[in-house]
């Protein structure tokens, strides 16, 4: 630390202030800014991990997307709701069923949540939806047919912005995600000829915006693999979907699912690297207890 | 401003004649300039008449600007005929006044012409009349100094905007003064300096103002003082879970705290909570001539600060001879030697660890006593020791150019960045251009000259100092 020692009788430089040293008041030290650090915090990611955790927002994109094809065909008299609710019901049944096998019904047991409870908010959930969707179906007759699409791509934005893909954000919120895809897909219901398309529409939103994420997470916990082939899967029905209505539509989807889940992680390593955070003694201390356990 | 005479019809360019004459080591006239200064109370303002008292008596001509305090406005004298400008600028926010680049111009331009100012010292970063003051000052030509008083981070928005304009203001300021090592790294990556530019003079206590006094603790108890504002910054919050953690172990254990602030309910839960309102005492804002009155009481100081430059509150209480428990943040630990100071890392169980090895020394008696503890302090830090290094610096600046404005511009532009360095280059030559017109408004030449109350040829100074020699008082200013 002090090379001066031996061939100089000076005494060698300490960080004190509470002695007068022979040294000016602008003296720098070799010692001064060792206590310097860079980027502490700073995480290294990799490529493919990256890539792979964009599957998160890939997924739910995709999930929008099939949801308003779905609507398109329904409100275009191609699908028709008893074929839309056919499916919906097997494809949840099959999810249902995958839920438990995943993880061998441990979550299950941990959360002590029973079938017959899971039946009967099926059931009451259902019950309610077919009752009032001659209401819904009348609910918006008033309001222009351009607000309506307006606010649904509004609200579907925001769904896709509040969604909790994982990250530990103060903006991340799935009950005001989930609300806003439900009041969008309301919107659109409204829009379709019959009460049943409208009873249909809903449940077939809350299949796609409430019971499809949770599948995926635990997919993504415990098969990655498979997580990876479902999302591509996932990814090319939408487009192919998309393709059916719109082929610029599906080209510009394309290339949004791409940047998102190949260039966007790139960017983020690359930038990664021009990272310059000071750290050191004078940054403020954090309090890293908690402290409630007093009060 | 009060009507003063003009003391001998003498210009502008004749003051600055008389003081080339009197060569680079001769006394300077200083204008300490910030937002922060009595009636309000605190480090920076204590800083700021402490130096001056002391640098008058070193035969210098100071005086003070800051901005109006509700009716105290216009000009003042404090002891030893210290002048002191209350400018009627309006307060923005925390006491610090708004900043345009230009409004003050007129003002400042006058208090500097009219006390032939030589060198202009700015305090504390937060204080926009400081900034304001430092950018008129070199539009005018003057030898510019800056005194931080405080640290600041690098992580969030607000600290990276005000980093820049502390880049803006410190780039062509011709020195700057920290007051701890840690304060001065700081600064120097804020505001990418060089660091031989600044120098590290660190605060001071008056230590006859903080004596020792063990007849008034109560030796059937342990008592632990904490004098501080009760806010976050200070670490209030581990105080929280210090209390009941030691009262709950050490039945004689008393707490003192003095202090007033937004955390002092969480302070008072603990105290519901646990039952120790016989233990625990908070007496609310302490007066400056208290606080020695209540650390007499204890036997231990605790500090929970989570950031500070240089920490008053313990040299106060090691003055005192109470031993101190300390967190480690920012420049503490080059404060006191270590054996007077038991540092901890900022967390409950770390400083009940240092105050229980406190309290346990305390009972075995291997504490130094207070006397020697005070007679060992009182030799860190004095005011004339720090007007003494800070004349140095005044000396050194005076020795040196300031730059003429296509330096400073160029400085502007290649110090802060393609964006902020065009903006404040045309902002500096705004202000130049404004100058020039105040200067056809009002010629130099025939702003009056204000008495010199200072300095070597003052005339308080002359009364006043012919048949003393001893410390100057250091008392309250007279309000």
């Amino acid at each position: 630390v002090c090379a001066q020692v031996e061939t100089s009788p000076r005494r060698c430089w300490q960080k004190v202030l509470y002695e007068r040293q022979p040294f000016p008041d602008n003296y720098v030290d070799q010692r001064f800014l060792e206590e310097l650090r860079k980027n502490v915090h700073a995480r290294q990611y990799q490529y493919w991990a990256v890539v792979f955790e964009s599957g998160a927002v890939v997924q739910q994109l995709c999930s929008v997307c099939v949801f308003v094809v779905t609507w398109w065909y329904m409100d275009a008299g191609v699908l028709s709701p008893q074929g839309l609710f056919g499916a919906a019901l097997v494809s949840s049944l099959l999810g249902y069923v995958l839920f438990d096998a995943i993880d061998a019904g441990v979550g299950r047991r941990e959360s002590g949540r029973t079938r017959w409870a899971d039946l009967k908010s099926t059931l009451v959930f259902i019950a309610f939806t077919y009752g009032f969707s001659p209401v819904l179906k009348t609910l918006t007759e008033s309001i222009s047919t351009d607000t309506i699409y307006a606010m649904s791509v509004f609200m579907l934005l925001g769904h896709l912005i509040f969604f909790d893909y994982g990250a530990n954000a103060a903006i991340v919120s799935s009950t005001l995600s989930l609300n806003m895809a439900i009041f969008a897909s309301v919107c659109l219901a409204s829009r379709l000829p019959r009460s049943l398309h409208a009873f249909v529409m809903v449940t077939f939103a809350m299949q796609i915006f409430a019971l499809w994420p949770m599948l995926q997470k635990k997919l993504k916990a415990r098969t990655p693999r498979c997580y990876v082939a479902v999302t591509v899967l996932f990814a090319l029905a939408a487009l192919a979907g998309l393709a059916s209505v719109s082929s610029v539509g599906a080209v510009l989807f394309a290339s949004l699912l791409l940047s998102i889940s190949c260039l966007c992680p790139y960017c983020l390593i690359r930038l990664q690297q021009l990272k310059d955070n000071i750290h050191g003694p004078w940054d403020e201390a954090e309090i890293k207890e908690d402290l409630s356990r007093f009060l | 401003m009060a009507p003063r005479r003009s003391a001998g019809g003498s210009g502008a360019e004749m003051a600055a004649g008389g003081r080339a004459a009197r060569g680079a080591a001769a006394a300077q006239s200083v204008c300490m300039v910030s937002d922060f200064f009595y009636p309000n109370m605190g480090g920076v303002e204590s800083h700021i008449y402490q130096l001056s008292q002391c640098l008058i008596e070193r035969g210098h001509k100071v005086l003070v600007v800051t901005h109006a305090y509700g009716g105290r406005r216009g000009v003042r004298y404090l002891s030893n005929g210290l002048k002191v400008y209350y400018l009627p600028l309006r307060v923005m926010y925390n006491q610090s006044t708004a900043t345009t680049l230009f409004h003050s111009l007129p003002l400042l331009r006058c208090i500097f012409l009219r006390e032939r100012v030589s060198v202009v010292h700015a305090h504390s970063s937060f204080s926009a009349m400081a900034h304001d003051a430092l950018f008129h000052a070199k539009t005018m030509g003057l030898r510019t100094v800056f005194t931080d008083h405080s640290l600041f981070g690098f992580a969030d928005v607000s600290s990276v905007l005000t980093n820049k304009l502390l880049t803006v203001s410190l780039c062509d300021t011709n020195h700057i003064i920290c007051v701890s090592y840690t304060s001065k790294e700081n600064t120097v990556l804020r505001a990418a300096l060089d660091p031989r530019i600044v120098s590290v003079i660190p605060n001071a206590v008056d230590p006859t103002d903080f004596t020792p006094d063990p007849s008034r603790r109560d030796d059937g108890t342990v008592t632990i003082v904490v004098v501080s504002r009760l806010v976050y910054r200070k670490g209030i919050d581990l105080l929280s879970g210090i209390i009941p953690e030691l009262c709950q172990k050490y039945p004689e254990l008393h707490f003192l705290v003095g202090g007033e602030g937004p955390k002092r309910i969480v302070l008072e839960e603990v105290r519901e909570r646990y039952q120790l309102h016989d233990r625990v005492r908070l007496l609310g804002a302490l007066e400056h001539q208290d606080v020695r009155n209540v650390l007499v009481q204890g036997h231990i100081f605790l500090n929970t600060s989570l950031t500070e430059a240089f920490c008053m509150a313990i040299v106060e209480a090691a003055s005192c001879g109470l031993q101190v428990v300390s967190t480690k943040v920012g420049g503490i630990p080059e404060v006191l030697p270590e054996n007077l100071i038991i540092l901890c890392e900022p967390s409950v169980k770390s400083l009940c660890d240092g105050l229980e090895k406190a309290i346990a020394q305390l009972r075995s008696g291997t504490l130094p006593s207070p006397e020697a503890v005070h007679n060992k302090v009182k030799t860190f830090y004095t005011w004339r020791d720090v007007a003494e290094r800070t004349e140095k610096v005044y000396e050194r600046v005076a020795g040196e150019k300031v730059l003429p404005m296509n330096e400073r511009l160029d400085r502007l532009i290649s110090h802060c960045g393609p964006v902020t360095g065009y903006i404040f280059a045309l902002l500096a030559v705004l202000n130049f251009l404004f100058l020039v017109f105040l200067r056809w408004m009002t010629p130099d030449s025939i702003i009056d000259v204000a008495i010199d109350a200072t300095g070597p040829k003052g005339a308080w100074t002359k009364q006043y100092f012919s048949g003393k020699k001893g410390r100057v008082k250091e008392e309250p200013p007279i309000s």
